[in-house]
């Protein structure tokens, strides 16, 4: 029983994890920029959606206006720090030190805004819980379960079925190409950092709804996504989902077998091996 | 007076981390996010020989340098196998891997209690007790950095180093060893790291994990960006203006309940301000 | 030319101003280091909130002795390395001659400098063993979690409690109540059987919980400085049915009023305050008085009262004298109520159970 709580749990925060990955690997596979603010979007979605809350919004209503502006805040990093980066032609050091600023810029103005103190939803329906057989979750998981796999699997069906999709993976897949054909990677570049950050406000508020929110909570998150999406190979979105579900769980299974202040310390022992040995994922695109 | 001296202390420690750092990132353009974790080694190594009174100042201070070679040696390795945003996030890895070691290896590190009661550095027998003694030592410390990495950047070596950053293939096609000039960049970095750590836990007499974590290896990647690339005035100007930094903004007045979130705001305005308008720093080259 | 005029026209005013008001009323510059940014911040603003409102309240009515009293803050992220450098910014520039300080990483790494350089170290926050004997002007106006633990155990034994699990958080605050938990706990007869740490600021503890629960305890013991709410739901979806002790750790009005925490129980280092400085205190601050806000504004009472006797005694404020007059008066009658014979405060620790949003006293003692 205890096994298989841990492993349900696991599979609930490990699906918001998956999301977080695959956003993040869009925006990366299509622009190369290793977007860290990312980050940012993820903490500010929670906090807008609870704002929204307290002024009487619907549910719904909360998480689509928190959707909206964290749409805006995407398209605007693009727009206003990282195109001028790009014609600037900087590295990619250079954009990432810039990300770095943004994510710091988001997060003081979070707690400038709300404090640093630990946030909480008060949603009677996320805290009550259900139990199915032996297995007790509440709510907010089975919210973030159900929300995170509808996510993915639109992303997925985005990606490989619409227009625009295949048009952003023309352009990860060869931006000069894409260029001189006429698909303005400058505009799909836009395009899909908004989509990913629409995208990830979803995990951004649900897991805050479960667990509360903190300004400075959003970069184990992303650091963690990252390395799934490594693993499962950049550009390709299953697998960086499949790894973020995979990481969590044995985070939480390496409880029964070792005491969990290492378990941290062994995911990334694991993934610089890892890294040393498979550079290129499980499932690398191409 | 003792507060500036500590601020030239705490900056010239610093210089020695930069010059680490810019060694690896600028110079070799291995983009490393862990070098807090090697400075970490070398401050927990030279705080446990001086703990266990098993060595004095200078024979460990020796020990730590050759360990962090060889540590950081390892940690770059991987560099050779992964390029550009893999390794980054390889090396944010190492990192967190690091503090996970730091915080709980109660025996080595004293955990996340920290390790209390460090001695201060001596020479010889003769303790640097007063701060401006301290100051000596560091000012010729980071002064003898300075000057090998002066010295390496203007030999053949240097040049060597800067054309593998430039183009990798075409220095292996001329059949220089670029294997071994990145080991040997990536030793110096790791010396210098090494040094700076045990100077630095002499100085503090108290450290722990929280010192030596990602936002710390952050830091020294920010000294490089707004010091400047590559350069030895790069790597002097970036820790004095950034540790000088949150000094400053002390003196800009704001509402005491955000003031503390909203200097740290400014911290990441001036990152994104450096990067976009600035990005060979105030005394580099672009990177 | 023209701005050189304007200073030299401000500061003459400046001069006008100094020398027209009374010779004798001054500000007394104290300082404060607390983690006003980072994850610590949570607790970092609310121990400025509390030495703030003690602060305005003071200078409200006059000051002491008609001098106004301003605390400096400065921001050390609950970072060693920073702590150092503000304490010698407060030190050698601003000339503070006492500093608050809170959490024992920037503790413990000033105390050194503050025996060298006399100055006067006033913690009200962080309770690690370490902290008793880091130095002669480190003083210390809560107990160190031992004295909580040994009060707590004595209570569990009484009760019966036989096996105990330990919740820890994976810092130096934590890994302190742990050793300090287990160690008596076994001396007292009874048995560990589980211990699992989370992070600092981590809010899932599911993980941890279910692995605590597989081995059966009758007591979860938890030592988590951050987390409260979360905690005190996660616990309540299981369905467990041990008995959960705590520390004052556990005491955040926050927690109180869920009413998922109804049968936690912790030692309370006491700081109460009364009813209408609670009202006060939210009236102005917006928020309600948490423990660590009434902890500084206690503290900031004492060293009103010791600047209180040296202003009238003609004493210089140093940083030695203070720490000399603070032992010559030894019992303070602050809103709660201090005896030092060492470096640590003597106060009452309660034990308390959280009971339809409010808490219920189970029991009182004096540790030491």
């Amino acid at each position: 029983m205890l096994l298989l709580q841990l492993l349900v749990n696991g599979i609930v925060t490990g699906c918001a994890l998956g999301v977080v990955a695959v956003s993040f690997a869009l925006v990366y596979a299509t622009t190369r920029i290793f977007h860290i603010a990312h980050a940012g979007v993820y903490t500010l979605g929670g906090y807008l959606a609870w704002s929204l809350l307290a002024h009487g919004v619907p549910e719904p209503l909360a998480l689509l206006g928190a959707m909206a502006g964290c749409t805006v805040l995407g398209a605007a990093i693009q727009h206003f720090l990282y195109a001028p980066l790009e014609r600037r032609r900087a590295t990619h050091l250079i954009v990432l030190i810039a990300s770095l600023g943004a994510l710091a810029v988001i997060q003081n103005l979070i707690a400038a805004v709300y404090s640093s103190d630990i946030l909480e939803f008060t949603i009677p329906w996320a805290s009550a819980v259900v139990t199915l057989g032996g297995l007790r979750l509440t709510g907010a998981q089975l919210a973030t379960l159900a929300l995170s796999l509808a996510a993915f699997v639109g992303m997925l069906w985005f990606a490989h079925r619409t227009l625009l999709g295949k048009r952003i993976r023309a352009v990860a897949s060869n931006p000069f190409l894409a260029e001189i054909t006429r698909l303005e990677p400058r505009a799909v570049y836009v395009t899909v950092i908004a989509i990913a950050s629409a995208v990830v406000c979803i995990p951004g508020v649900l897991v805050p709804l479960d667990l509360g929110l903190q300004p400075y909570g959003g970069v184990t998150p992303l650091l963690t996504a990252t390395i799934a999406m490594i693993a499962g190979g950049v550009g390709s979105l299953g697998g960086a989902f499949l790894f973020a579900v995979v990481i969590v769980v044995l985070q939480n299974l390496s409880l029964l077998v070792m005491p969990g202040e290492w378990s941290i310390g062994v995911t990334f022992a694991i993934f610089v091996v890892f890294m040393l040995f498979r550079p290129r994922g499980l499932f690398a695109a191409g | 007076m003792d507060y500036f001296y500590s601020y030239l202390i705490l900056a010239e420690i610093y210089v020695l981390l930069g010059l680490s750092t810019n060694l690896l990132v600028g110079v070799v353009g291995i983009f490393s996010v862990s070098q807090a974790a090697v400075f970490g080694v070398g401050a927990y190594i030279v705080s446990d020989f001086l703990l266990s009174g098993t060595l004095s100042f200078l024979p460990a201070l020796a020990v730590a340098a050759v360990a962090c070679i060889v540590l950081n040696v390892l940690l770059t390795l991987p560099s050779l196998r992964v390029s550009g945003d893999y390794f980054v996030v390889t090396s944010f890895g190492i990192q967190l891997l690091a503090t996970a070691v730091f915080t709980n290896w109660t025996g080595g590190t004293g955990g996340a209690n920290g390790l209390p009661g460090v001695p201060p550095p001596d020479l010889f027998g003769f303790p640097l007790e007063e701060t401006r003694q301290i100051l000596g030592f560091t000012t010729v410390a980071a002064g003898l950095g300075c000057l090998a990495f002066w010295l390496a950047m203007r030999a053949p070596y240097g040049r060597l180093l800067k054309a593998i950053r430039e183009d990798e293939l075409a220095v292996a096609a001329a059949g220089k060893d670029v294997l071994r000039a990145k080991v040997s960049a990536a030793a110096l970095a790791g010396a210098f790291a090494g040094v700076a750590g045990g100077v630095y836990a002499t100085y503090m007499s108290f450290i722990d994990p929280s010192s030596f974590d990602l936002d710390a290896s952050v830091l020294l990647l920010t000294m490089v960006v707004v010091g400047g690339a590559r350069t030895l005035a790069g790597s002097i100007v970036g820790p004095f203006v950034l540790l000088a930094l949150p000094q400053l903004l002390q003196l800009v007045a704001i509402p005491t309940t955000v003031a503390a979130s909203a200097r740290q705001l400014l911290y990441g305005v001036l990152l994104i301000a450096f990067a976009v308008f600035r990005p060979q720093g105030l005394a580099g080259e672009r990177l | 030319m023209r701005m050189s005029r304007f200073w030299l026209a401000a500061v003459a005013a400046g001069a006008l101003l100094g020398a027209a008001a009374p010779a004798r009323a001054k500000t007394i510059e104290l300082g404060a280091l607390l983690p006003l940014t980072g994850p610590g911040a949570v607790i970092g603003t609310e121990q400025m909130r509390g030495i703030q409102f003690a602060v305005d309240e003071l200078n409200a009515k006059g000051g002491i002795d008609g001098d106004k009293v301003h605390v400096i803050y400065d921001d050390d992220q609950a970072k060693s390395d920073q702590a150092v450098l503000d304490f010698n910014k407060l030190v050698s520039l601003q000339h503070v001659p006492m500093i608050w300080l809170a959490y024992s990483g920037p503790t413990l790494a000033t105390a050194p400098l503050a025996t060298r350089r006399h100055i006067l170290i006033l913690n009200s926050g962080a309770q690690s063993d370490a902290l008793q004997k880091a130095s002669p002007y480190l003083v210390n106006t809560l107990p160190s979690t031992e004295e909580e633990v040994k009060v707590m155990v004595k209570y569990l034994r009484a009760q019966g409690k036989s096996t105990a699990a330990v919740l820890y958080e994976n810092d130096a605050a934590g890994i302190g109540g742990r050793d300090d938990f287990v160690k008596d706990f076994k001396a007292a007869g009874g048995k560990i059987v589980a211990q699992e740490p989370v992070q600092f600021g981590q809010t899932d503890f599911r993980p941890a919980l279910l692995k605590l629960a597989s081995a059966k305890p009758q007591v979860l013991y938890v030592v988590t400085t951050v987390g409260m709410v979360p905690l005190a739901d996660q616990l309540h979806e299981m369905n467990h049915k041990w008995l959960v002790a705590g520390t004052t750790f556990m005491n955040n009005p926050q927690v109180i009023a869920d009413p998922n925490a109804a049968g936690l129980i912790h030692t309370q280092v006491e700081a109460n305050v009364s009813p209408a400085l609670m009202a006060a205190f939210q009236k102005k601050m917006g928020v309600e008085m948490g423990f660590f806000s009434r902890q500084y504004y206690n503290s900031a009472q004492m060293i009103f009262i010791i600047l209180d006797h040296m202003i009238k005694a003609k004493t210089p404020i140093t940083g030695a004298n203070m720490r000399t007059e603070l032992f010559k008066i030894k019992t303070f009658a602050t809103p709660v109520p201090m005896t030092f014979t060492s470096n640590t405060a003597i106060v009452p620790i309660a034990i308390e159970e959280m009971k339809n949003g409010t808490e219920v006293t189970i029991t009182h003692s004096v540790a030491k």
